[in-house]
């Protein structure tokens, strides 16, 4: 397999990301409101509690907010919509005249665009907390929590096209967005650590793959140095990614004889 | 005000078109709305109430704001889009016309999926929160004046791209910002953020004074928020038509 157009693909994303200037500044902008409302809302649930809720202090969970929000806010939001509007207009029936994998085509230039996405997100996010609430608490645990930044997007977005592969034989898939969208907000652990969560649902969220995209960057953000996170976020990628090839694979053979 | 309800209706009729995608998008939104409470009941669970809120003042404050929501950018959908609309040249047409521009524009599109905020707000409201007599009416006035608020803000922020320019981003952050902030109680911020809430990001108006005055009518508060409400409504029609002034067309074949 050649790699050079998947690598065009993820520069021309990461270009894309920043190609609107203004529309590029105001996402991590977007971020910055949603620290003012989580800094407000955790200073007083954690002070209502004596300084310590599920393992976390104020600091911690207002990093472990910045690192999970970062990841999540990097991918459109409407992707599998795309993806599936991108099926059924007819979109992807002419990629497949490319000599390139389809799926893996789209997955380079989306992360060249998310990553830079999050990336920038996350930068002014730390910068606006380290002013507001101090540096993260442990210095070394940050070190993990980049990449599993890293990883986080890759996992969601090799997920989405699991997802949204589905509109191969479902038409109204695409409107799984919302689903998803929800899914990671929850049982992900963007809003809310999974440590929050009742007994039998926490177990629950721990076997789904959501936890990778926003709990784990958020969790070792947080101050904990847990390395075997990012294992886990290792095989769950390596899990959606084969499943996202497969089903984009089979799917654009239904198309090939059935007709898109 | 014929051609306003003319217009609201046929609005209404596209929405309702398509039956199938018309419930799967106010499913969906009502899901969402869920979500958010899911939200804040695992909190109460961990942590028991906050600053005074419990679950069943959350409830109110959601069924306010997605009433308010609903009505806001429900029903009155080209409210968060002024200024992109504006850019696009989408007011040239509107302004050959014989009807006051703003209503037009605001009457002109329903937004499907808010309309499921629409009809959550008034069923938690009515399943969970309580309803008296007297509470339902403030309920009711709360959330008119909310949505009154949203929508002269959204307004105002349209307004700002006619009169300074850009692709209308700034509707799009003070969009979220206002409802952010409005899904949050009012009694978690302090200091700046809260004198935010009540000048620059109106979100004091739009959840954190009717919630207030549903569980403890105060007539001081009241006319707070009424006063609000009409002072920012005239602002918004005032830079509106101020903006119009400035606005030269976003003809599209200009810009070739």
């Amino acid at each position: 397999m050649r790699i050079t157009p998947y690598r065009s693909a993820f520069v021309t994303g990461a270009r894309t990301a920043s190609a609107e200037p203004i529309e590029f500044a105001l996402r991590p902008l977007f971020l910055v409101v949603i620290l003012m409302v989580y800094e407000s809302l955790w200073g007083v649930v954690i002070e209502g509690a004596g300084g310590i809720v599920a393992s976390y202090d104020y600091r911690a969970i207002i990093w472990y907010v910045v690192a999970a929000q970062a990841a999540v806010i990097g991918i459109i939001p409407r992707q599998i919509e795309e993806i599936g509007d991108d099926i059924g207009g007819g979109t992807i029936a002419v990629e497949m005249l490319r000599p390139v994998s389809v799926v893996l085509f789209r997955i380079a230039a989306g992360l060249g665009d998310a990553l830079v996405r999050s990336g920038s997100a996350f930068v002014i996010g730390a910068a606006f907390v380290t002013v507001t609430v101090g540096p993260p608490p442990s210095a070394t645990a940050v070190l993990l929590a980049l990449p599993a930044m890293a990883l986080a997007v890759i996992a969601n977005m090799v997920s989405q096209y699991a997802f949204g592969g589905a509109a191969f034989w479902i038409e109204d898939a695409k409107g799984a967005w919302f689903l998803y969208q929800k899914l990671i907000f929850i049982v992900g652990g963007m809003l809310i650590p999974l440590e929050f969560f009742p007994g039998a649902f926490e177990t629950l969220a721990h076997y789904l793959p959501f936890w990778t995209m926003a709990y784990v960057p958020g969790r070792l953000m947080a101050g904990h140095f847990e390395p075997w996170l990012i294992v886990i976020q290792l095989a769950w990628i390596a899990v959606l990614f084969p499943l996202a090839t497969l089903i984009f694979r089979s799917g654009e053979r239904r198309m090939q004889v059935v007709g898109g | 005000m014929r051609i306003v309800l003319a217009s609201m209706r046929t609005a209404f009729l596209e929405a309702w078109t398509n039956r199938r995608s018309f419930w799967l998008q106010v499913t969906m939104m009502m899901a969402n709305d869920l979500v958010w409470i899911a939200f804040w009941v695992l909190l109460f669970n961990k942590v028991g109430d906050v600053r005074g809120w419990d679950a069943r003042r959350i409830v109110l404050l959601y069924a306010v704001l997605t009433t308010a929501a609903g009505l806001a950018l429900g029903l009155l959908a080209n409210s968060r889009r002024i200024g992109r609309m504006a850019v696009e040249g989408e007011l040239d047409p509107v302004l050959t016309l014989p009807v006051r521009p703003l209503v037009y524009l605001l009457t002109k599109r329903v937004d499907t999926s808010l309309l499921g905020d629409l009809i959550f707000g008034p069923v938690l409201f009515f399943t969970l929160a309580g309803p008296t007599v007297e509470r339902t009416a403030i309920y009711i006035a709360g959330s008119l004046a909310s949505a009154a608020v949203l929508v002269a803000f959204l307004v105002l922020l349209g307004a700002l791209t006619l009169l300074i320019g850009g692709k209308g981003e700034q509707s799009d952050l003070g969009f979220q910002a206002v409802l952010i902030f409005s899904s949050y109680p009012l009694d978690i911020f302090g200091g700046a953020t809260k004198f935010m809430l009540y000048t620059a990001i109106p979100a004091a108006f739009v959840t954190g004074l009717p919630v207030r005055l549903v569980d403890e009518f105060h007539a001081g508060t009241f006319a707070l928020l009424l006063g609000g409400a009409a002072f920012i409504s005239l602002l918004a029609a005032m830079s509106f038509k101020l903006g119009l002034r400035r606005y030269s067309s976003g003809a599209l074949w200009t810009r070739a």
